[in-house]
């Protein structure tokens, strides 16, 4: 393959994974303060977002939680979940025919690895911005309970730009496969990410009946493969 | 549909291999009392990193991939380019490899960084610019240096600048542009790298003159056999300097130094450079119009 031959194929494969992303992005409303992103993880309207996006709407806010789908579709949205600690809730609409995004296998990734996060940055719909991996690790986060009680979430840094309107959108793969929940911008330059291996267990966790507001235990070892 | 094989999940695997490479000679380097910094496995037993890193003479360590921690003593540094040469205790695995093809703008690059023990970190970009020579102060001049779009994190000062085979451009360093992160290319860093771990430190020479650049007439470029529009007119000659035992005058002209020629101070730095340093060596001036050659024993910068 020539090189202008392998950067055309570059281009379509780089647009193929842009337009797969963002038949699986929402945008979250809280019906105060603006709005994040959400991913469609799983058929029967299950809906990921941050924590931080759908707060703003707890207590008793007259504004309830909506969803503007794909197709441009407004649905209300109701809170399943939500665990402050990993910056996660999980919502659901009542609709059919939504798009699942690809999950991807976030215990095998690796630094170097080329990556994208959609979301809708100062409000811009299904922005694309792309870059690697940078890092692997752990963040110390409060668990709810306490300035003491610190619970180690696994995380993914990446070299993606990243601003407000990221918060909730997916960070994808190469092949379009979802990473991680895109979270919070660590100086301007370094975005943080929950891995989807966090967020299966976070949602199975959800779905299981268990408690929803405490959905980790302390974790000390740290590996990002041993959460949970 | 995406397909699973194509060139962006190809380019993808190509990234990550590029980083393991070079990952595996990117090394912390403990020797300040802030995080730590990164330094490159030159050599089995020799480790080059930032001069402005290595803050302390002593209780200096290098964490290598596999995260053991082996003390290092310092065998070389060079503050005009911002290097250090850091000798391990213990070997270390693997070393570095060097770009073999001079870098080009636009070129993939990644910046690494292992800034502690909880791995390497990586950030994307691309060659944005080739600049140079540039004057470090202490009498220092880089020839070269790289610059890139790709972010320096905290920490990654002395960390390599990889291409896309996972060998080294060149090492990146906040400490020689106020704090901007400039790249020192491989083949200028291997070359000082080489003569630290011979000498410990970079030979640089002084004259002892203060000049100011000055046009020369095509009349005395005739007398020069050469082109050249312009030499360095000596406004000041210090006292007891090799300059004024070597006879220069204020007034002189220089336009070449050991039969380089001289039109501007950073061509005189690149000159004053190395092997000239404590030997006698062709000053050629201009004087009343005048070519002359004199003889100066070249001194050295402190």
């Amino acid at each position: 393959m020539n090189a202008l031959s392998f950067a055309v194929s570059l281009d379509e494969a780089m647009a193929d994974v842009a337009h797969r992303v963002q038949r699986s992005l929402v945008v979250v409303h809280n019906g105060k303060r603006g709005a994040g992103a959400g991913v469609i993880w799983r058929a029967g309207g299950f809906i990921v977002t941050n924590y931080h996006v759908v707060a703003h709407r707890r207590g008793r806010s007259p504004h309830p939680l909506h969803a503007t789908l794909p197709d441009g579709q407004e649905l209300p949205a109701r809170l399943l979940a939500e665990a402050e600690h990993l910056d996660l809730a999980l919502l659901q609409v009542e609709t059919v025919g939504l798009q699942p995004a690809l999950i991807a296998d976030s215990q095998s990734m690796k630094v170097g690895q080329i990556v994208f996060a959609v979301g809708h940055p100062w409000g811009q719909l299904g922005y694309v911005t792309s870059g690697v991996i940078s890092s692997l690790g752990t963040a110390q986060s409060g668990n709810g309970h306490g300035a003491s009680a610190q619970i180690s979430v696994p995380i993914v840094r990446s070299d993606v730009l990243l601003a407000p309107g990221n918060s909730g959108g997916p960070l994808v793969d190469a092949a379009g496969g979802v990473l991680g929940i895109n979270t919070m911008v660590v100086g301007g330059d370094q975005g943080v990410a929950i891995p989807s291996h966090v967020v299966e267990s976070f949602i199975s966790q959800a779905l299981g009946g268990r408690p929803t507001q405490d959905s980790g235990e302390p974790v000390t070892d740290k590996k990002a493969g041993d959460w949970m | 549909m995406t397909n699973e094989n194509n060139t962006l999940t190809a380019l993808s695997d190509a990234m990550v291999a590029a980083v393991e490479k070079a990952g595996a000679a990117t090394v912390a380097v403990n020797a300040r009392r802030r995080m730590p910094a990164s330094g490159v496995v030159y050599s089995p037993d020799l480790v080059l990193t930032a001069d402005h890193v290595v803050e302390r003479e002593d209780d200096i360590s290098v964490t290598l991939p596999d995260g053991s921690t082996v003390p290092a003593t310092i065998a070389g540094r060079d503050p005009s380019s911002d290097l250090a040469l850091l000798r391990l205790d213990i070997p270390a695995a693997a070393s570095a490899e060097k770009a073999s093809a001079p870098a080009r703008v636009g070129q993939l690059v990644l910046a690494l960084g292992r800034p502690g023990s909880d791995g390497i970190q990586a950030s994307l970009g691309v060659i944005s610019a080739i600049g140079g020579p540039v004057r470090t102060g202490r009498g220092g001049l880089l020839e070269q240096y790289l610059r890139t779009d790709a972010i320096p994190y905290p920490g990654f000062s002395g960390g390599p600048l990889v291409d896309a085979s996972g060998r080294v451009a060149g090492i990146n360093t906040s400490g020689l542009a106020r704090g901007a992160s400039l790249t020192i290319p491989a083949a200028l860093a291997w070359g000082l790298a080489d003569t630290l771990a011979k000498h410990g430190h970079i030979r640089r020479g002084y004259l002892g003159v203060r000049s100011q650049p000055a046009s020369i007439t095509t009349a005395q470029q005739s007398s020069l056999g050469r082109e050249q529009g312009s030499g360095l007119l000596l406004v000041g000659v210090e006292s007891g300097s090799p300059a004024e035992a070597g006879g220069l005058l204020v007034g002189d002209i220089i336009v070449a130094i050991a039969g380089q020629p001289v039109s501007d101070p950073d061509e005189l730095a690149a000159s004053l450079a190395g092997p000239v340093v404590g030997v006698p060596t062709p000053v050629e001036v201009l004087r009343g119009g005048r070519l002359e050659t004199i003889a100066v024993t070249i001194g050295e910068r402190k």
